[in-house]
C-alpha cells in the first residue's frame, strides 16, 4: 500500500466511529424529534402515523376546532422562557464583567487560584446548588429568617415559586460559563489602548465605552451565548424554584413526555427550542465571521 | 497601576468579595446546616447533630428522649447506594467510550487535512450547544421507536452522544500546543501510522486525554435531564435520587447527602488541579 493509502485508512479509522455514533445516536434522535412534531397523537399515548400540523396550530394560532385547541398560554410560556434566559444573561454579565476585571488586575499568583474558585462550582452537582437555593429563599428559610429577626417583616414574603427565583437560580449555575470567556476577553485588553484613551482626554466612561467594550465585545458575545442557550430550555431550575408562575418552555415539553403523554405535541415545543437555539448559534456565527473578515 | 489605587478599585474589590460570597455562600449554609439537629424546622438552628449522617448509612436508629425515632427518615439506605453505583457504573463506561472516540477524533481532525475537515470541526460543537432536554426527549423517542428497552446502557450511550464533543474540545485543545515535527520525525524513520501514534502522538497527548476523562466522568456523575428521560426503572442514578427527593419536599437528609456530594466534588476538583500542575512542571 501508498504511503498515502496508509494514511487514508488510519483517518478512516480515526473518522469511523464519531461519524457512526453521532449519525445513530445524535442525529437520528434530532430527526425523529421533527417527524413526531407532524404526526397525530395517539389515544392513550403512542403516536398515529399521519401527517397532522395541529400540534403547531395549538401554539401558533390555528385549530381544528374539534379536538386541537389554540391556547396563548404557549406562547406566553416560550416568551416568558425567552425573557428568563435574556434576564440570565444580563444579570450574569452584570456579575461576571466587574469580577473578570479584578481577577485579571491581581497578581499573577493569585489569579489561577481565584479562577479556580469560580469553576469549582461547575464541579458540584448542579441539583445540589439548586437545593441550596431551596432552602435559602424558602418561607422558614435563611432569607426570611434573617429578615423577620431583624424586624423588616413580620411574615415571610414570597420569594420562591417567583421569576426572581427562577432567573436567580439559573445566573448562579450559569455563571462560570459566563465568568470564562469574559475573563478569556478581559485579560486580554490591551491596556496601552486604555492609556491613550485616557491620556487623550476620554473620560473613565467614554473610554469604558469606545475602548474596552468593543474590544471585549467577542468575550461578551461568546458568554452570553453560552448561558442563553441552556437557560431557554431549561426545565429543572423552574421545577424547583418556580412553581406555576415560573413555569418554562421545557417544563412544557416535560410534562408531554412524562404526565400528558402526548409525545408529538411535546417535539413540537422541543422544535421551537431547537429553532430558538439554531437562530441563536447561526447569528453568532455569521458575526463571528464578520468581525474575523472585518479583522484580517 | 498603583496610581489609580483607587475609591473605584477599592469598590472593584469589594463588589467581587460578595461575588465570591454569592457562590460559595449556599454551599456553606447547606453543610452547616447538615448538622442541625432540629428536625422540623432544618432552617432554625437547634444544636449540633451527626444523626442525619449516621441515618444516611442506615447505623443508627435512635430514640430520644420523647421516644421518637429521629435517626431513620431515608426511606431506603439501599436506594442510595444503588444510586450511587448506577451512577459510578455509567460514568465508567461513558468515560471510557466518550474519551475513545473523542481522542481519536481530535487527532484526525487534528492531523489529517481532509474535504469534510471543517464540517466535522464545526458540527462536532452542536452536541455540546444542543439543549439537553432536547437531546433527552429526542433519544427516549428513538430508543422507543426502535424497541430498545430503556436500561443503564441507554443511559451510556445518551451521555457519551455529547461528552464526545467535551472529550474533543480538551484534546484538541492540547493537539493545537504540541510540536508535529516529532511524529514526522518519526514516520521518517520508518515507524507505521499506527506505532508512530502509539510511541509518540498518545503519550504527548496523555495530560489533554485524562483531563479531557475527567470532565467527562464529572459531567457524566452530575446529568441530570437527558438521564431523567431515557433512564428505565431500576437505573435511577444520584442526581436523578437526590432530584426526587427534592421534589417530595425538603428534608435534612437531603443537607447530608448534598454535604457529601459538595465534600466529594471538591476533592475531585482539587486533584485534578493538582494532577495538572504536576504535568506543567
Amino acid at each position: 500500500m501508498t504511503r498515502k493509502g496508509r494514511q487514508n485508512t488510519v483517518l478512516a479509522a480515526l473518522l469511523a466511529p464519531v461519524t457512526l455514533y453521532l449519525g445513530v445516536f445524535f442525529l437520528c434522535p434530532l430527526l425523529i424529534i421533527a417527524l413526531f412534531s407532524f404526526l397525530e397523537p395517539g389515544l392513550y399515548g403512542g403516536v398515529v402515523w399521519n401527517f397532522y400540523h395541529w400540534n403547531y396550530g395549538r401554539i401558533f394560532g390555528w385549530a381544528d376546532g374539534l379536538i386541537e385547541v389554540y391556547e396563548p398560554i404557549y406562547l406566553q410560556i416560550l416568551g416568558r422562557s425567552l425573557a428568563f434566559a435574556t434576564f440570565t444573561v444580563l444579570a450574569s454579565l452584570l456579575l461576571c464583567y466587574p469580577v473578570a476585571f479584578w481577577v485579571s488586575r491581581l497578581p499573577e499568583k493569585w489569579r489561577a487560584s481565584f479562577l479556580f474558585l469560580v469553576t469549582l462550582p461547575f464541579f458540584t452537582s448542579l441539583i445540589v446548588r439548586l437545593y441550596a437555593w431551596l432552602l435559602i429563599l424558602k418561607p422558614s428559610g435563611v432569607v426570611n429568617n434573617a429578615l423577620m429577626s431583624l424586624g423588616l417583616t413580620s411574615a415571610p414574603i414570597d420569594i420562591l415559586y417567583t421569576p426572581f427565583a427562577v432567573v436567580l437560580g439559573m445566573v448562579y449555575i450559569m455563571i462560570p460559563f459566563m465568568f470564562l470567556p469574559v475573563y478569556a476577553a478581559v485579560d486580554n485588553l490591551d491596556r496601552s489602548l486604555v492609556e491613550a484613551s485616557l491620556d487623550l482626554g476620554a473620560n473613565r466612561v467614554q473610554t469604558f465605552i469606545k475602548v474596552i467594550v468593543p474590544q471585549t465585545l467577542p468575550g461578551i458575545v461568546g458568554g452570553s451565548m453560552i448561558v442563553f442557550i441552556p437557560s431557554v430550555g431549561n426545565f429543572v431550575v423552574p421545577d424547583i424554584l418556580g412553581g406555576a408562575k415560573g413555569l418554562m418552555i421545557g417544563n412544557l415539553v416535560e410534562q408531554q413526555f412524562l404526565s400528558a403523554r402526548n409525545w408529538p405535541f411535546g417535539s413540537a415545543l422541543s422544535m421551537i427550542i431547537m429553532a430558538v437555539v439554531l437562530t441563536v448559534l447561526l447569528v453568532f456565527v455569521t458575526r463571528a465571521r464578520k468581525s474575523a473578515v472585518g479583522m484580517s | 497601576m498603583m496610581r489609580r489605587l483607587s475609591s473605584g478599585w477599592v469598590t472593584l474589590t469589594l463588589f467581587s468579595l460578595g461575588f465570591f460570597t454569592f457562590i460559595y455562600l449556599p454551599l456553606i449554609i447547606i453543610t452547616v446546616y447538615s448538622f442541625n439537629s432540629n428536625p422540623v424546622n432544618m432552617m432554625v438552628w437547634d444544636g449540633f447533630t451527626l444523626d442525619w449522617y449516621r441515618g444516611l448509612f442506615g447505623l443508627q436508629e435512635r430514640v430520644d428522649d420523647l421516644g421518637m425515632n429521629r435517626a431513620i427518615y431515608v426511606e431506603s439506605t439501599d436506594q442510595l447506594i444503588a444510586a450511587l453505583k448506577n451512577s459510578l457504573t455509567i460514568a465508567f463506561f461513558t468515560t471510557s467510550i466518550s474519551t475513545v472516540i473523542g481522542t481519536a477524533t481530535a487527532i484526525a481532525l487534528a492531523r489529517y487535512r481532509f474535504r469534510a475537515r471543517g464540517f466535522y470541526s464545526g458540527f462536532l460543537l452542536i452536541p455540546m450547544m444542543m439543549p439537553d432536554i432536547v437531546l433527552g426527549i429526542g433519544l427516549l423517542i428513538f430508543f422507543v421507536t426502535i424497541g430498545f428497552q430503556l436500561s443503564l446502557l441507554t443511559i451510556i450511550i445518551g451521555h457519551c452522544t455529547f461528552l464526545i464533543s467535551y472529550v474533543f474540545v480538551v484534546v484538541q485543545a492540547r493537539m493545537a500546543g504540541m510540536d508535529p515535527a516529532l511524529e514526522e520525525a518519526s514516520a521518517d524513520l520508518g515507524a507505521s501510522e499506527w506505532l508512530t501514534l502509539r510511541k509518540v502522538l498518545l503519550p504527548q497527548l496523555a495530560p489533554g486525554i485524562v483531563g479531557g476523562a475527567l470532565l467527562a466522568f464529572v459531567i457524566s456523575m452530575d446529568d441530570l435531564v437527558i438521564t431523567y428521560f431515557i433512564a428505565g426503572t431500576g437505573s435511577t442514578t444520584l442526581p436523578l435520587f437526590i432530584f426526587s427527593m427534592v421534589r417530595r419536599g425538603v428534608k435534612p437528609e437531603i443537607n447530608a447527602i448534598a454535604t457529601l456530594i459538595i465534600l466529594a466534588s471538591v476533592v475531585i476538583a482539587a486533584l485534578g488541579l493538582w494532577l495538572r500542575s504536576r504535568k506543567t512542571d
